[in-house]
């Protein structure tokens, strides 16, 4: 998958990640692909959620050494 | 025959996905009712403060109060083991790490936790006690400090969108995780969880095979540790019920505590009306009035605001503290020993002079049934629910007030 950008959130705690998700996402071109890494178990969650109610395409999300990863497809 | 792939799979239908958040609303309203049949529903400011009390004369410090040590004070124990069973819920669900936040997140979650003390101490309650618990036990103030909490979290929530903005690196730079358990070779930190449980088993063994007051605390303890693994799991979290309006819009969250203060709603108020527990007049009017306090209205609404600034930057109220620490959040742990620092600092040096500032009318015991009667009371708490259902509904279609 051709990832555009990457977002760190690791460390960071409710409501940060979603935050800067949107503020990323805001200000990517359509189509492009968000690659976001974090460690809060909520976002396992709130960012499916999150691209639900925005419109945003939810492509996929996996667990690597700790990190949850997400990939986010600007709509 | 029972197999040990059901067993497994109970396991795994506990542990593997999150549950939806009202559902952990409903069980946590049940487990309320029950405190407040044991002793008294549930609240959790009140043991930051025992806590900081203790921590203070360890060092020596003993003009905060003196203060119940923590083994014997019920509040204290139930914040402590809610931070275990959600250390354990993380545990078996592998979502435990220590997950270490830049630097200018700690110091957020250390300021945030400070504001929490600071609004609950002059306040007269937190969002559990006061509020969620408060609402459901037909408190005045308890609908004053929900006004405060909306305020407050609305303040900073500006603030920290406006922080994203001018300065960012205060949420960049260094994290570090450790003992992630979706790691290879985590297996035995669910031996871990299982070895934690027994011990607290015999904890409470140990309690209740001693006089009806021990008994009481060793309930504590347990039901600390029911009501962190449903914490934990469930993601059970007031301020974003109160944030998430101004944010992204969703509605789950709010409808969640709101669900679980109807279920606290009819539990309280049998308890209430009938006086459970107790047979004579005076115990009745003394069962009326738990999780009612003097702070009605501009009290609450003063206490509400700051409580609610301080939740909002530290990402978690006194509960959502609690849980998340024991999920391995660092910057949580910074919002906790804020609290536990400032709790007994407030209550000695603030609080006072709030009281002498206000007049008395403007911090009133108001029990609704009171004035309204309990017919009244409900009516007018269900349809300050309803309309606040309303509102995160319209809100969540239209996002007329979400910033996101």
């Amino acid at each position: 998958m051709q990832v555009d950008q990457t977002l760190d959130c690791k460390g960071l705690s409710c409501p940060m990640p979603i935050i800067k998700l949107a503020k990323t996402i805001k200000k990517m071109n359509s189509d492009e692909v968000l690659e976001m890494i974090g460690t809060d178990p909520g976002s396992k969650t709130d960012v499916p959620a999150w691209c639900e109610k925005t419109g945003n395409i939810f492509l996929e999300q996996k667990e690597e050494g700790g990190a949850f990863i997400f990939y986010i497809k600007k709509k | 025959m029972f197999k040990k792939g059901e067993l497994r799979e109970l396991f795994d239908s506990l542990f593997a996905k999150s549950w939806p958040m009202w559902i952990g609303g409903i069980l946590l309203a049940i487990l309320n009712i029950l405190l407040f049949v044991i002793k008294y529903p549930w609240g959790s400011s009140s043991g930051y403060t025992n806590i900081g009390q203790n921590l203070f004369q360890l060092f020596g410090i003993s003009n905060l109060g003196t203060s119940v040590p923590i083994n014997l004070h019920a509040v204290a124990l139930l914040n402590i083991f809610i931070v275990i069973g959600a250390f354990i819920a993380s545990l078996f669900s592998r979502e435990f790490s220590i997950k270490v936040a830049p630097v200018g997140e700690l110091v957020k979650g250390l300021i945030g936790g400070a504001l929490m003390a600071i609004g609950a101490t002059v306040g007269a309650g937190c969002t559990t006690g006061g509020f969620f618990t408060g609402v459901a036990a037909l408190s005045g103030g308890a609908l004053a400090l929900g006004v405060g909490f909306t305020i407050g979290t609305f303040v900073a929530l500006r603030y920290i969108l406006w922080e994203m903005e001018a300065l960012p690196k205060i949420s960049m730079g260094k994290s570090y995780i450790f003992l992630p358990g979706t790691a290879k070779k985590t297996g035995w930190q669910r031996w871990l969880g299982w070895i934690l449980i027994a011990a607290i088993l015999y904890l409470v063994s140990t309690y209740t095979s001693k006089g009806s007051a021990m008994k009481i605390i060793g309930w504590h303890v347990l039901f600390g540790l029911l009501l962190g693994l449903i914490l934990q799991r469930s993601r059970f979290c007031i301020v974003r019920a109160f944030r998430e309006p101004f944010m992204t819009g969703e509605a789950s969250a709010p409808v969640a505590v709101i669900i679980s203060i109807l279920v606290g709603l009819v539990g309280f108020t049998v308890i209430k009306y009938f006086g459970v527990g107790n047979a004579s007049e005076l115990a009745v009017r003394a069962i009326e009035l738990k999780a009612v306090y003097a702070n009605f209205w501009l009290r609450a609404l003063i206490g509400g605001f700051i409580f609610g600034l301080g939740m909002t930057v530290a990402g978690g109220c006194a509960v959502g503290t609690l849980w998340r620490a024991g999920e391995g959040h660092v910057k949580l742990w910074m919002s906790a020993l804020g609290f536990v620092i400032m709790a007994p600092v407030s209550r000695l040096f603030i609080v006072p002079g709030v009281k002498s500032i206000l007049p008395e009318s403007l911090r009133k015991m108001v029990f609704l049934p009171d004035i309204l009667g309990y017919t009244g009371a409900v009516v007018l708490v269900l349809l300050i629910l309803l309309l606040w259902y309303v509102f995160v509904k319209w809100n969540e279609k239209t996002g007329k007030f979400s910033a996101l």
